[in-house]
This record gives structure tokens, sequence and C-alpha cells, in this order.
């Protein structure tokens, strides 16, 4: 069981992380900047939030299958693909939530900043700084997603026994095979994994480590 | 400070991408086997292919999904051997050229399961048809409820099978009422569960069955009819065609074949017991040898030269060697 939750922590870790650091640039980006077309894009973010994960895997399974465009790569039912499927999943949230946090702050600060006297770049790095709470408030709310998540995970990495398997695919296998009691207990597991990890991110979200 | 993020997302990025590409060319070569979620949930491959790895020196990546995508992923070339049990199928998918081959490995059977006490008395059918015949016929006057796969199983197949001969095609039994014909569109295990809530027929492999029963998951299901030739479930081991993917690993990918229909491996596969039961009966067919510029034949024919190919794609030196007694 340890391998399966260290897989799962790996996976869906660096997923949020990768989706982070796409994100949150694009985020800050889209809600800093003016554009043309900036509401339909803000809209499209949104509703990417409900992109269902199984269809984020159907995606990219179609990409990487060896008959399909990069399967040369040959990434099916490794982690790599499961990674890959689950960034899909954490930029659109990570996205739309630092577009509101940056949206708010900036909203209420704008003002002072510019009568204090800060250049342009100055008033960006006070914005994502006083955003920072809203900032790890959105990696947790991607971590969230994918750690979670199983449809993308079962497709693209296949639950191949001390390969691919993480604790959501393990519990589908346990569930499948009737071991109830079993899988709940995987399920209580999950949760703890995904306890820590918040209570880490929310001493970074009150130290304001930045 | 924007510059400063996206130069840092840029250089994790570049840093996952580059990671990605340098680890795909793993030395360690295994082999990638896709099979059905009810020869995986039945614990076989757990038992016999560690014995596979050792002698080979190969890693056996297993993926259990249904068999409608485990063809699928056979035709995308997304692994390298299948482990099956749905012939129609399988003979299209060898017919149509991505499967090299196809060859009997072992069967087990499909049982009729029902509400315990057999209200409908489908124990003393004549034959499966004449039961599933006594199922509609109470289906159709609410007396009884039949759940189904409905879905690419080779479970599903023989409940198709079944009901041609009766005279309803797919497309008939796709629009039975779902009064008392339940398509569920779930695992074999699932679909039990289902009949027990529902105190409803299925068709079922037995080995499935006897997992759910011997952990007490069923406690109002029986198995009511067997034991019609009809109801054979055979599985088969078939090679990727390496012609069409040529990345496949496929030396391997014959080796395992000939190991599963050699007499060690049919020996092997026989000696599986669980729930009380033996639950795969090995009928593989005396086999020559596929690789080796000679031929052995009869099933103890292994070539040494099969092993030692086999393991020139996997990192570990073989510490043991197939019996080999008729290698020429």
């Amino acid at each position: 069981m340890l391998d399966v939750t260290l897989l799962s922590l790996y996976v869906s870790g660096m997923a949020t992380i990768l989706g982070s650091a796409i994100g949150i640039p694009l985020g800050a980006l889209i809600g800093l900047k003016e554009f043309g077309g900036k509401g339909a894009v803000k809209t499209l973010t949104y509703t990417l939030y409900g992109f269902p994960p199984v269809l984020s895997g159907l995606v990219v399974y179609y990409i990487f299958s060896r008959s399909g465009p990069l399967g040369d790569f040959g990434i099916l039912f490794t982690p790599t693909a499961m990674i890959i499927a689950e960034t899909l999943l954490v930029i659109p949230l990570v996205t739309g939530i630092t577009i509101t946090s940056v949206v708010e702050v900036d909203r209420s600060i704008k003002d002072t900043v510019k009568a204090l006297g800060a250049s342009p770049r100055q008033s960006i790095i006070t914005v994502m700084r006083e955003a920072w709470v809203g900032l790890v408030m959105a990696c947790m709310i991607g971590f969230g997603r994918v750690i979670a998540e199983v449809g993308a995970a079962y497709l693209v990495g296949g639950n191949i026994d001390g390969e691919t398997r993480v604790l959501t695919t393990a519990i589908m296998l346990e569930t499948r095979m009737g071991h109830f009691e079993w899988a709940m207990s995987l399920g209580i597991v999950l949760l703890s994994v995904a306890l820590m990890v918040f209570l880490f991110l929310r001493l970074l979200q009150e130290r304001e480590m930045l | 400070m924007v510059v400063a993020v996206v130069a840092v997302a840029a250089i994790v990025i570049g840093g996952a991408v580059g990671y990605v590409l340098m680890t795909q060319d793993d030395e360690v070569k295994s082999l990638r086997l896709a099979t059905t979620t009810s020869t995986y949930d039945s614990g076989l491959l757990d038992y016999i292919l560690p014995v596979f790895e050792n002698k080979s020196g190969c890693k056996v990546d297993v993926i259990a999904v249904g068999s409608g995508q485990a063809i699928r992923l056979g035709t995308d070339g997304d692994v390298d051997v299948l482990l099956v049990h749905s012939p129609a199928a399988e003979r299209d998918f060898v017919a149509a050229g991505y499967g090299e081959s196809r060859t009997l490995v072992m069967y087990n059977n499909f049982v009729i399961v029902g509400p315990s006490g057999d209200p409908l008395d489908t124990k003393n059918s004549k034959n499966a048809s004449d039961a599933f015949k006594k199922i509609y016929d109470n289906g159709t006057a609410g007396l009884a409820k039949f759940v189904s796969r409905a879905d690419d199983s080779g479970t599903y197949s023989k409940e198709l099978t079944i009901w041609s001969t009766l005279g309803y095609n797919k497309s008939q039994v796709e629009v039975f009422p779902s009064s008392w014909y339940i398509q569920s569109g779930q695992g074999m295990g699932a679909v039990l569960d289902m009949s027990e809530e529902l105190d409803a027929y299925t068709l079922s492999d037995d080995a499935t069955l006897y997992q759910r029963m011997s952990e007490n998951i069923i406690p109002h299901l029986n198995m009511t009819y067997s034991g019609d030739s009809a109801l054979f479930n055979q599985y088969s081991v078939i090679p990727v065609n390496s012609s069409i993917h040529t990345h496949v690993n496929h030396i391997v990918a014959l080796a395992f074949k000939d190991w599963l229909v050699s007499e060690a491996g049919q020996e092997l596969i026989a000696s599986y017991e669980k729930y009380g039961h033996q639950l795969f009966f090995p009928n593989a067919t005396p086999q020559t040898a596929s690789i080796g510029s000679h031929s052995t034949s009869g099933a103890m024919g292994i070539g040494v030269e099969v092993v030692s190919r086999a393991s020139a794609c996997c990192p570990m030196q073989c510490t043991s060697r197939w019996t080999s007694d008729s290698v020429r």
C-alpha cells in the first residue's frame, strides 16, 4: 500500500506543481492585463472547472496512444501520462482562482499603490504578494481535484500493479472485487494524505513565504 | 515579478519534459499484457506470472480492462500481447491483421446464476437456451429479472450467442424491456452484486461467482444451470502483430505464449486453486515452438533459444531454463 500512496502523492503533486507553474502566471496575465476577448477567455477558464477527468484521460490517451500523433514517446501506461492528464485538470482551476484573487487585490490596492509612486513592475509584484493567500488556495484546490480523481488515472495509467496503481484506482479495483471494507480504508488513507498536504499548505498561507 | 514567475515555470516545465524524454528509453523492456478484469480478478496471473518473470527475467505489466478495450489496446499497438476470452472478437482481430495468431490456452465455464430456490427451475433445463427461454418468458410476464453485462465483454458475447439460438439478434436483445432486462454496462462482480440486490438471474463465469460466494458477498444467489458445452469459456493468447506495430515487445510476447502452452505452463495453470475450486482448465494443443530454426513438437519443446532471445530484451540474467529435453 505504501508504494500506491507514494505514487498518488507523486503524480498528483507533480500535476499540481506543473499546473500551478502554468496557471498562476496565466491567471495573473489574464487578470491584470486588458485585451480583446478577455471576457470570453475568463468564461472559458471557468467552464473548464467542469472538465471531466475521464475526458482529460481520453484526450491524453488519444494523443499518446501508439496509434496517435505522439505515440512514439511511449508515455501511455506510465506515471508520466497520468501527470499530463492531471495537469490539464489543474490548469483551468488554478488559472481561474488566480484571476479572481488577483483582480480582487488589484481593485482594492491599485489606488494606494499608485499614490505611493510604484512603477508598473512594482505594482504587479505588490499585487501578487497581497494575493498570496488566494494563490495558495488555488494550489490547494488544484491538488484536491487531482488527488481525488480516478477517470484519467485509470484510463492513461492502466492501474498496473507496481507501476501505475494509485490510491483511487486501487479503490476501484478493490470495489470491483467486492472488497468494500478494504476499499474504504484505502479511501481513508487518501483523505489522511490530503489532510497532511493541506495542513502544510495552510502553514504556507499564513506565513506568507514569498 | 511576472518575468521571474514565468522563468521558474519555464524551468520546471523544461525540466519535466527533459526528464520524460530521458527516461523513455528504459533498458528494462517489460512485456505489456492486456487481459480482462475477470481474468485478473481471479488471481491467476498473480499466481503464474512470477514464475514466467523468474524464468525469462522479464517483467510483465498487466492492464486489466474490459474485453472490448483489451482488443482495442491490441489494435492500437499499446500492448504487446492479449489474454482474453471472446472468440468471435478474437477471430476478427486476427483476421484484420492486428493479431498475429490465436492460440488456445485454457477454459472455464459460464454458469447461470439465480436467486436461491431457483423460482424458474432453470436448474432442470435441457440446455442453456432452454434456461434462457424460461427467463425470457417469465421476464416478459413480470415474474423475473435478468441483469446483463451489456458491454464488450466475452461474457456478454456468450449471452448474445445464447439469445441468438432463440432467434434474438443483438439489436433485438438491446431493446428487451428494461422492466426485466437490465443492461448494466458493468463488470462481472458488479453485475453479481446487482443480481443479489434485485433477486435477478444472470450469466457469470464461474471464477467470479466462486469469489463472490466464498467471501459471502452474494448470500441470496446460487448457481442454477451449468454443464452445457455451449457455456464453454475459451481463453486464448494473441501476440500483437509486429509487422503492423513494429515497436511491440515481440520476442517476449512469443516467449510468453510458448510458456503458457508448454507443459510447465499448463500444469501451473491447472494447479491454481481458489475458493476450493480449480478455476481454469488448460486445453492447449501440442505446439511447435514459435522461435527457432529447429521445430520442436510437443508441449515440452520450448527452445532454449526462446529463453535466451527473450532475455536479450530483459535486464536480468536467466538463472534457469525451461525443461527442453526435446530440443534438437
